[in-house]
């Protein structure tokens, strides 16, 4: 949160997933070596050197598709949360896998060329206009920059530094990412194996990431359906609606949303998003008076949007009265860090 | 010259100029913009990778704090509110682009020497 910046924010949790994770990679790419030359077979004989480039490439493109599935299946089973919250080491280790798979292939194809390697892949086929024989390498290439950019901004830096509305929509990257590596890996590989395991499970893949994803937006979809409105004023929906220790999401149309929340008898709405990366703070867990972003695990107290001491981040809060026992939520936003009374609604609930 | 070449070129002349910006934002600009930087500095070379990536960028938020036009009403907008219909479209694309390229896949015959593709004649 608001501490002094360091390389790495090292817990005991999370040098216990980069463990299990970097195991986890190096098992892969020494089983797929010793396995793939007499399991998979391809049109023309595959030597080590290209062996050991399929295998971080295959290796990439699997840890592209877990990190693509964290996200909506943390957002469908809390479960997966604690996934979530170690994605970004995922993130830069599947970008070094990505462009050691590079660096194979460079060393191999490109090594004796007149000219510099890269020069030479990237003139080296250049029938754009062809499905067949596509130049498969440039799709590659330009899905390692877009990872690129997502690792060299992993640091909390960036976050700040860009704002996380900013940061959030340069990480769309990923999805650019992955359609670039589908199209590199079904234009490339997939087009000279005759086994068909490995174009079953890219198609497996691609379906699962697709799926999720849909499930996960109209999930989110269902629980923001927008309420009736009256000027400014939104309904939240009705008292006996409201869960102790719950929120209600309003979907303001705009791009903003509150979260209005019971606890201990009171209600109170802050913004659903949380100011270090806009996770559902809507879905956060509340202890005392505050609520914990599902995401990163950021606090705030519900009554005035800002993170106990000493910490500094704050979010919009809103206002709301009772029509009723309908509780209406008003969509203009107090400044971040504002403090409005919690309605007592201890009666009405009971 | 070719256009590999050209992208090669500017890529390369990127790579200096974000170099450059790195060397002047890290020395001079982080501890000006960002109060919980001052006195850290073991996190910045993990930086530099960013700055040469997003040069123009970084200058452009460097200025923007510097001039105090933070645009703070932001932060709170729902990044995820593009999330459904990004995804609607690439669950489209994606599929599509897999299913068309193994629907149009050549199996090259055993034994017959391969085929340039751009001489071929059908």
């Amino acid at each position: 949160m608001s501490v002094k910046y360091s390389p790495v924010q090292w817990t005991r949790s999370k040098i216990f997933y980069d463990i299990v994770l970097a195991l986890m990679v190096v098992s892969y790419i020494l089983i797929y070596i010793r396995v793939s030359p007499q399991f998979l077979d391809h049109a023309r004989l595959a030597d080590d050197a290209i062996v050991r480039a399929r295998a971080f490439g295959t290796c990439a493109f699997f840890m592209l598709t877990v990190i693509l599935c964290i996200g909506p299946l943390a957002r469908l089973d809390r479960r997966f949360l604690p996934l979530l919250y170690n994605r970004r080491h995922f993130g830069v280790l599947t970008f070094f896998v990505a462009l050691t798979h590079m660096l194979y292939v460079l060393d191999w194809y490109f090594n004796f060329s007149p000219i510099p390697r890269l020069e030479a892949m990237l003139s080296a086929n250049t029938s754009y206009g062809h499905v067949l024989g596509f130049p498969f390498e440039t799709l590659g290439v330009l899905s390692l920059l877009a990872l690129a950019i997502l690792a060299a901004t992993s640091h909390d830096f960036w976050l700040r530094f860009l704002t996380a509305p900013v940061w959030k929509s340069l990480h769309y990257l990923l999805y650019a990412a992955y359609a670039l590596l589908v199209g590199h890996v079904a234009l490339g590989s997939l087009q000279s194996e005759n086994n068909p395991t490995f174009a079953i499970v890219v198609g497996a893949s691609v379906l699962l990431v697709c799926g999720l994803h849909i499930a996960a937006a109209w999930r989110e979809h269902r629980l923001a359906a927008p309420g009736a409105r009256e000027d400014t004023w939104y309904l939240a929906g009705d008292l006996k609606d409201f869960e102790e220790g719950r929120a209600k999401i309003v979907n303001f149309g705009n791009g903003r949303r509150a979260a209005v929340f019971l606890y201990g008898g009171k209600l109170s709405a802050i913004s659903n998003a949380c100011a270090h990366q806009n996770g559902p703070l809507g879905e956060g867990r509340i202890t005392g008076s505050c609520v914990t972003c599902p995401w990163h695990g950021f606090e705030y107290r519900l009554e005035d949007g800002r993170s106990p001491e000493p910490f500094t981040e704050r979010v919009p809060t809103y206002n709301l009265r009772l029509d009723g026992t309908s509780v209406l939520v008003n969509a203009v936003a107090n400044p971040p860090g504002t403090f409005v009374q919690p309605l007592e609604v201890a009666e009405q609930v009971v | 010259m070719t256009a590999a070449a050209t992208i090669v070129w500017i890529a390369t002349l990127w790579i200096y100029a974000g170099s450059a910006v790195a060397v002047v934002f890290l020395l001079i600009g982080i501890d000006r913009i960002d109060a919980d930087a001052r006195g850290s500095y073991t996190f910045r070379p993990l930086l530099v990778p960013g700055i040469i990536l997003l040069w123009p960028l970084v200058l452009f938020r460097w200025l923007q704090l510097e001039s105090g036009v933070d645009p703070n009403r932001s932060r709170d907008r729902a990044i995820r509110s593009a999330h459904g219909w990004v995804w609607a479209l690439l669950a489209i694309l994606i599929p599509a682009l897999f299913i068309s390229a193994m629907l149009l896949r050549q199996t090259p015959p055993d034994g017959e020497p391969a085929v340039q593709l751009s001489t071929r004649q059908d």
